[in-house]
């Protein structure tokens, strides 16, 4: 075919003009491809710290906090006295321990169960959540802490027993009791047992735990060792992966189980739903809210107003700058081809004007200039793929990592202090996340196909003006 | 075509004004050219430079129009012609030959012919036709060559087989001789009026060289923008009006 002898040996015969244009068409597709693997790595990032916080597969959880805004509120606690009442039910519940009951120089050694984080409620809502409609799958768990107090009480009374010189020790570990008949959602799901294995769900074992990582390495566990959890012995079946944030507990057990052994009959803490479709989780949690007074509603979206850290940083600067570098780039680059082929036609005014002279049309003249710079797109847009794809995966090499941080209600730390009323104390978990910038092969097709568009747009408007030039001044020209 | 011996009007151009620019800075390049050639006619036109004879060769060959007056080639009335049949007028009636040969640098002598026969569609004249072409003009063995590995006078014989590819009725030349030596240009200068005496066709050609105008049946010259002198070289006479 003459047209493509003809451009190849025009792209050959100007190899300066064809490689600055190949270079800008490749600058713009190498910032697409470079740009969208380190916006879909941070977006990976951002789900890899949300998935642990909503619980792999689910959409949103349910908890019922304590509300610090009612009426006629506690001006010291903040509570209102219905919280308040709700405080002392929990209160009574599990050890029971009443510190100020003991006399100066009285031995304590006492372990049970306590409210963690949230109150509980009764496990018939997670039934009733589940027949909302929209909603597909749901799981109950219950999260306390287990608590271990020992120690003598000084004779300064209780009240100096925790401060400097304090002889009593209280040592927590938060256990959380998983519905083990949904293996696949809930604050563990099997996915994330790392070694041992996961509850068996047709015949849990009731003494049965797995442990998190964190956990079993600063205690040195491992599977198949016994733990004592509130007073009763527990047999490791499993060592978890640690999530980021949300309420990573050190230890999980069935949940019928920690009920029993905690003096928690059908209570739960919160309930993880799955709902049929994405559009269904804005309706599923308002109606949820309605027929759940008190309670609060977080979905993933909700997560994500709550990732901070240099991740979060980020993403936001992906989502705007990245948007925006990629549109400047690829515009930059149509411009610049642009030119560069104006500028080429300008420089062979009378060879055009030769061929329009032997008969050429103009619609011939515009493909011939749109092929050549065509062909200029296709090479620019390989090599910015190429370059981008190389740019990416040394980015990937370079174990990139950015720091996300995210609200957690969790004391997860042994021997560590609660909140106030014994419930965990709001705090930040940072950890570094690998930002994983492996290139989208879609994505650099993409690109190169806007790139070859891009040479065909700037051979179009190069070729418009080869066709409308007077073949007799065109003759005049010396090039 | 045989002294004495007239074929049909294939060009006529009547009342021909040609200006560029406006106001003072207006340049006359033709000022009422009349003309007619007759089919087969070899034709110089002569003048000094900046006469308006390439004006006027350009005009006849649809590369530019006049500013008044009308032009009729080869039954075409040029200035009521659309760019789509310009188009076509110019690939199938007329064959250009340039002094500075204007040949695609990139392109071998075959590739260069093969320019000028590619249609619309892509196709074009066969390639034996191209190759005969070419080897009509003595570059038979240089099909594969870039113009800048050929000689002056080869380039020129490419460009008489490019502006023969597509047998058209007319051949327009503008010095087609100015850049050779005088023996290259003499060979030139054969193969040009051969081919047109072989082909029935009609050749004006551009030239301040009398031993070329010498060659041409008749010689017309030009002068500030118009035909001062028609006179016959040796062959036919031409009809003058102007």
């Amino acid at each position: 075919m003459f047209f493509i002898r003809y451009a190849l040996a025009e792209i050959r015969r100007r190899p300066g003009r064809t490689v600055l244009t190949a270079l800008g068409l490749a600058v713009g597709v190498a910032l697409v491809v470079v740009v969208n693997a380190v916006s879909s790595g941070i977006d990976r990032a951002q789900q890899e710290v949300l998935q642990p916080l909503t619980g792999v597969g689910t959409d949103m959880t349910v908890a019922r906090p304590l509300n610090t805004s009612g009426e006629g509120a506690d001006p010291f606690t903040g509570l209102s006295a219905e919280e308040r009442e709700r405080l002392r039910e929990e209160a009574r519940r599990g050890l029971g321990l009443d510190l100020r009951s003991f006399a100066p120089g009285q031995r304590i050694d006492t372990e049970g169960f306590v409210a963690a984080s949230q109150l509980s409620f009764p496990q018939s809502r997670v039934a009733s959540i589940a027949r909302e409609p929209g909603v597909e799958t749901t799981a109950g768990s219950l999260t306390l802490d287990a608590v271990r107090v020992e120690g003598t009480v000084p004779q300064s009374g209780i009240a100096g027993a925790r401060g400097p010189g304090g002889s009593i020790q209280f040592d927590r570990r938060s256990v959380t009791g998983v519905d083990v008949t949904t293996p696949d959602l809930g604050e563990l799901t099997a996915d994330q047992v790392t070694s041992g294995r996961y509850f068996d769900p047709a015949r849990p074992r009731a003494r049965d735990a797995v442990l998190s990582t964190a956990y079993a390495n600063a205690n040195n566990l491992s599977v198949g060792a016994t733990v004592s959890l509130g007073g009763t012995d527990f047999s490791v079946i499993g060592i978890s992966a640690a999530p980021l944030g949300g309420t990573p507990s050190d230890a999980y057990v069935p949940l019928q189980a920690l009920q029993q052994v905690a003096d928690y009959p059908d209570k739960v803490t919160k309930v993880l739903v799955r709902v049929t479709s994405v559009d269904e989780v804005d309706p599923v949690a308002a109606r949820i809210e309605e027929g759940f007074p008190g309670s609060e509603v977080t979905t993933a979206s909700d997560l994500a107003a709550t990732v901070g850290g240099s991740l979060d940083d980020a993403q936001a600067i992906s989502k705007t700058l990245g948007t925006i570098l990629i549109i400047v780039g690829l515009v930059a680059a149509v411009l610049i081809a642009t030119l560069l082929t104006l500028s080429s036609v300008s420089k062979r005014t009378r060879e055009l004007g030769t061929l329009k002279s032997v008969g050429w049309s103009p619609s011939q003249l515009v493909r011939q200039v749109s092929g050549e710079a065509t062909v200029q797109g296709l090479i620019g847009g390989i090599v910015g793929a190429l370059v981008g794809a190389a740019i990416a995966f040394a980015l990937n090499a370079a174990d990139w990592t950015l720091e996300a941080t995210v609200q957690s209600q969790a004391a997860t730390t042994p021997g560590r202090g609660g909140g106030p009323f014994g419930l965990g104390a709001p705090t930040e978990v940072s950890e570094a996340i690998a930002i994983s910038t492996d290139p989208s092969i879609a994505v650099a097709v993409l690109a190169v196909v806007l790139a070859v568009a891009g040479g065909l747009v700037a051979g179009a408007i190069g070729g418009l003006r080869a066709a409308r030039l007077r073949p007799a001044s065109a003759l005049r020209s010396s090039d | 075509m045989a002294p004495g011996v007239q074929g049909s009007v294939v060009i006529d151009v009547a009342a021909v004004t040609k200006s560029y620019g406006s106001g003072r800075g207006r340049v006359d390049a033709l000022r009422g050219v009349d003309l007619t050639v007759h089919e087969g006619e070899i034709v110089a036109i002569v003048g000094q430079s900046g006469s308006g004879k390439t004006t006027l060769l350009q005009m006849l060959g649809a590369v530019d129009a006049p500013t008044s007056g009308t032009v009729e080639v080869a039954g075409n009335d040029l200035a009521s012609m659309r760019e789509r049949d310009l188009t076509g007028f110019r690939r199938s009636v007329v064959g250009f030959v340039f002094q500075q040969f204007n040949l695609i640098p990139t392109l071998t002598a075959y590739q260069n012919v093969e320019a000028a026969a590619v249609n619309l569609q892509g196709g074009g004249a066969p390639a034996p036709r191209i190759a005969d072409l070419l080897a009509q003009v003595g570059l038979g063995d240089r099909m594969d060559h870039r113009p800048a590995e050929l000689s002056g006078g080869e380039q020129q014989r490419v460009a008489i087989a490019r502006a023969l590819v597509n047998n058209p009725r007319i051949i327009l030349a503008d010095e087609p001789t100015g850049n050779l030596d005088t023996e290259t240009g003499h060979e030139v200068l054969e193969l040009l009026t051969g081919v047109a005496a072989s082909g029935q066709r009609t050749l004006v050609l551009i030239t301040h060289d009398d031993r070329v105008a010498a060659a041409a049946e008749r010689v017309v010259t030009i002068r500030d923008g118009l035909i001062v002198d028609d006179g016959d070289a040796g062959g036919a006479p031409g009809g003058v009006r102007g």
